[in-house]
């Protein structure tokens, strides 16, 4: 009898299916893999079995018995866990007290006070039959990536845990931590618990699992026992040999234009960018592409001058534009449209009007006052022009939908006239006429002489929009290619294929 | 039938946002009514009119420097300290003779220094405003005990220096006519300048307005500046209307700023800090300590009615958001 079977699983938002007719079995003991671009549901998956989203359709039976999932709290009574990306460890408490967060302490008869050493003695045991070396006395802001890991991976099997959803447990670890991690799973499977491992690090994948499941937009494309699969098979699987590459026409050779932004061995404080550089010329639309946490917004940050770089050089129109703050870009002719749009982009208590000038301020400034008439006019041509519905130029952005907050973040990149303009995820969660409306967008600005980097986490936009490809991995530029036949197939085994340092003698075998 | 029901719901968003917009003067005129139906013979005369515009000036003056700061996410508690410390500064300049025009000016540049010095420590260090200007507001009142030997300042105080304070001009107390003055002053350079524009753009989303190329630490320096001027100038005007200065009198504005700041930001912009909505914050709490006084209300009666209606004032507006 299966652990847990999900059958037919849709789920919607909106229009759009994140997960269509999905079905999956995992047995006991099995650790199975989890694959997929990124938007391929491999989040909505994990979500739904969790409790966090309800499914439109489909059924969920565990251990033979149909449940419905109705809360994170349910599905962990269940025995359900999840160890997320992000660590969710409270910095400032003990090793001790982080692992029984959320469980019910141990006290002495009539609720007089708290039964510590014998909480400790229970969590202690426990790290000894899983072999675990992390300090519990320590505050968790003071432990490593990995023993971090490893406290939330203990305090999930405090509770009967049957199947453990780990979502890339290794992006933040060294190889060796790495062998750390693997040697536990290995344990957590002997004792009978079943592993949901999801990566982008094919040959881990490769390594680890009993079974691999590949998604694609959100269907099942296939699953396979782990003697079945290579890299070249998933990697077939994950891209949709089916949909072509519009071919990008050769009128847009651009190669004799001159430079407009050229970025070299860019490196930032925090590591989230190591060595990464890319060349945009006028008129031309450059696609960054790479999988999630490769770096490209914080890459696009950096070139701003909102995120601290450590090295590297940035020059605009051929003048050095190293050290910029975004005003100083602004006034130059680069802008970005920032990827939140609410944290990032908009002031949601403001007008569209207050919105839509503030880059731009001085220029509707006679030195004291702002010139309201004027300032109206150039507001209410831009919403034309944009097609911004909305029932003026005073309208409060936060009442806007979704789609017509971006338009106003367009115009508003778009009226300081920008020469370069950086793009992040900038069809993320708009409509589809918004988003052809933001592609045709792109390529006016590209025709009038603009450069153009476009960032999407869709690898199937960024092959309809762009004209050059440049592709990130952790950090590092590692690949330009100019979009001549390129398919998401070929774009995707680059990814893929580079491993840190080039290694990829895991792949072995255990 | 669906449009019909859009139009309708329009219809109460409207006089719900008419109510949330305009309620809270709608209170103060209401508060006016039964003060001037209680005590028709005193309270609702031309000359308590005017008393009440000269009791309020100060308060004014010094929560106008408050809404700044207030309008950019940062809170300044140092403001009453530093009043004091502005109010001593000129006393003693005048004891010791010098011109009344620096003695009214030198504490207004020493308190811009020390007002860019708190937004510094805020933008530079990311310390919380709170702590930073709650320490400043220490060393300030350390200072001015320093300089006083803790005693007020009043002898050989020059008769020039009151005048500021004490004479009117066309029937009307020159305090209350810097009040206006400054009044009209800040809400032009809050609603009609790219500089107000700003202050309130960092309010509303700080990351968003350094992404839109606004320089957030200078206009939040600046911000703290002009605060700790107004607070500095509120001194001054106190010290020149009691012929005084007393080493701890502008702590007991610190309180009513506030208070005149938040009542402020439930009238006209709905939960934004703004210059009238503090004018007429500052009026509220003005008109009911005249107006309690004139009908026998103890002191302590007093305090406990403006703490409930600045409570009350921003759960209605809360409410009123929450039908939406």
């Amino acid at each position: 009898m299966p652990l847990l079977e999900v059958k037919n699983l849709d789920k919607k938002f909106g229009p759009f299916y994140a997960l269509k007719h999905v079905s999956l079995t995992i047995e006991p003991g099995e650790v199975h893999a989890l694959v997929g671009e990124n938007g391929a549901g491999k989040s909505t998956l994990i979500k739904i079995v969790t409790g966090v989203y309800k499914p439109d359709g489909g059924a969920i039976e565990w251990q033979g018995r149909p449940v419905i999932i109705s809360s994170p709290k349910h599905a962990r009574e269940l025995g359900i866990n999840v160890i997320h990306q992000e660590r969710q460890l409270v910095p400032s408490l003990t090793g001790l007290e982080n692992v029984y967060l959320g469980l019910p302490y141990l006290q002495f008869p009539f609720g007089l006070g708290v039964r510590w050493k014998a909480m400790r003695e229970r969590a202690e045991k426990l790290k000894r039959e899983l072999g675990m070396d992390v300090p519990l006395d320590r505050p968790a802001q003071d432990l490593s990536p990995p023993e971090r890991t490893l406290l939330e991976i203990l305090r999930a099997m405090m509770m009967d845990c049957r199947l453990l959803f780990l979502d890339e447990p290794t992006a933040a670890l060294t190889d060796k931590e790495t062998e750390m991690l693997f040697r536990l799973i290995g344990r957590l499977k002997s004792q009978g618990t079943s592993i949901i491992y999801v990566s982008h690090r094919l040959d881990e994948v490769l390594r680890l699992s009993d079974r691999i499941t590949v998604l694609r937009n959100g269907t099942l494309a296939g699953t396979l026992p782990r003697e079945q699969a290579d890299r070249e098979t998933l990697v077939r699987l994950m891209t949709n040999q089916e949909a072509r590459a519009p071919e990008r026409k050769g009128d847009r050779e651009r190669h004799g234009a001159p430079v407009v932004l050229r970025a070299r061995g860019v490196a930032t404080a925090d590591g989230k960018v190591k060595n990464a550089g890319l060349e945009v010329r006028k008129g031309e639309i450059v696609g960054l592409f790479g999988l999630a946490g490769a770096g490209r917004t914080e890459l696009l940050e950096a070139i701003y001058g909102v995120r601290q770089k450590t090295a590297g050089d940035v020059w605009l129109e051929g003048q050095p534009a190293t050290h910029l703050t975004p005003k100083q870009a602004i006034r130059r002719g680069m802008v970005l449209v920032p990827e939140d749009r609410r944290s990032h982009a908009l002031v949601m208590g403001m007008t569209i009007r207050e919105n839509m000038t503030l880059p731009v301020l001085s220029r509707f400034s006679n030195g004291v006052t702002i010139r309201g008439k004027r300032e109206r006019a150039a507001v209410s041509d831009w919403m034309a022009a944009m097609k911004v519905k909305a029932t003026g130029t005073e309208q409060t952005v936060g009442e806007l939908s979704g789609g017509n907050q971006q338009k106003v973040v367009f115009a508003k990149a778009l009226m300081s006239g920008p020469v370069v303009l950086l793009c992040d995820e900038p069809t993320q969660a708009v409509d589809v006429m918004t988003r052809e409306d933001i592609h045709r967008l792109l390529r006016t600005q590209a025709e009038k002489g603009c450069g153009v980097v476009f960032v999407s986490s869709d690898l199937q936009e960024v092959l309809e929009i762009a004209d050059r490809i440049v592709v990130m991995h952790e950090g590092e530029t590692i690949a330009e290619l100019p979009n001549e036949g390129l398919t998401t197939e070929k774009v995707l085994k680059i990814c893929y294929d580079h491993r840190k340092g080039g290694k990829t003698g895991h792949a072995a075998g255990r | 039938m669906q449009q019909e029901g859009r139009v309708t719901r329009a219809g109460a968003l409207n006089a719900g946002k008419l109510m949330r917009t305009y309620g809270t003067v709608l209170a103060g005129i209401l508060i006016v009514i039964a003060f001037g139906l209680l005590s028709p013979e005193s309270f609702a005369t031309w000359e308590n009119v005017i008393n009440i515009s000269r009791q309020i000036s100060l308060l004014v003056i010094i929560a106008l420097g408050a809404t700044l700061v207030t309008a950019v996410g940062e809170f300044d508690l140092s403001v009453g300290a530093m009043a004091s410390l502005g109010g001593v500064i000129a006393a003693q300049m005048a004891v010791s003779g010098m011109p009344i025009w620096l003695c009214m000016t030198a504490p207004l540049l020493i308190a811009f220094v020390i007002g860019y010095l708190n937004g510094w420590i805020v933008t530079r260090f990311r310390v919380l405003s709170f702590i930073t200007t709650m320490a400043m507001g220490t060393v300030l009142g350390g200072l001015t005990f320093w300089l006083t030997g803790g005693s007020t300042v009043f002898e050989h105080i020059p008769d020039a220096f009151r005048r500021l304070g004490q004479s009117d001009w066309l029937g009307i107390p020159l305090l209350s006519v810097i009040m206006i003055v400054l009044t009209v002053l800040f809400w032009f350079v809050m609603s009609h300048t790219p500089f107000g524009r700003r202050l309130y753009a960092i309010g509303g989303n700080e990351t968003a307005s350094r992404m839109a190329g606004v320089n957030v630490s200078w206009n939040k320096n600046m911000a703290f500046a002009l605060c700790a001027v107004l607070a500095a100038l509120t001194g001054v005007l106190m010290a020149s209307r009691l012929g005084s200065a007393h080493p701890t009198s502008g702590g007991g504005l610190f309180l009513p700023a506030y208070a005149a700041v938040f009542l402020g930001m439930t009238a006209f912009k709905e939960g934004v800090p703004n210059i009238w909505g503090t004018f007429v914050g500052a009026a509220i709490i003005g008109i009911l300590a005249n107006g309690l006084t004139i009908l026998e209300v103890p002191t302590f009666a007093q305090d406990i009615i403006t703490g409930c209606i600045v409570v009350a004032a921003v759960i209605l507006q809360r409410l009123g958001r929450g039908e939406r």
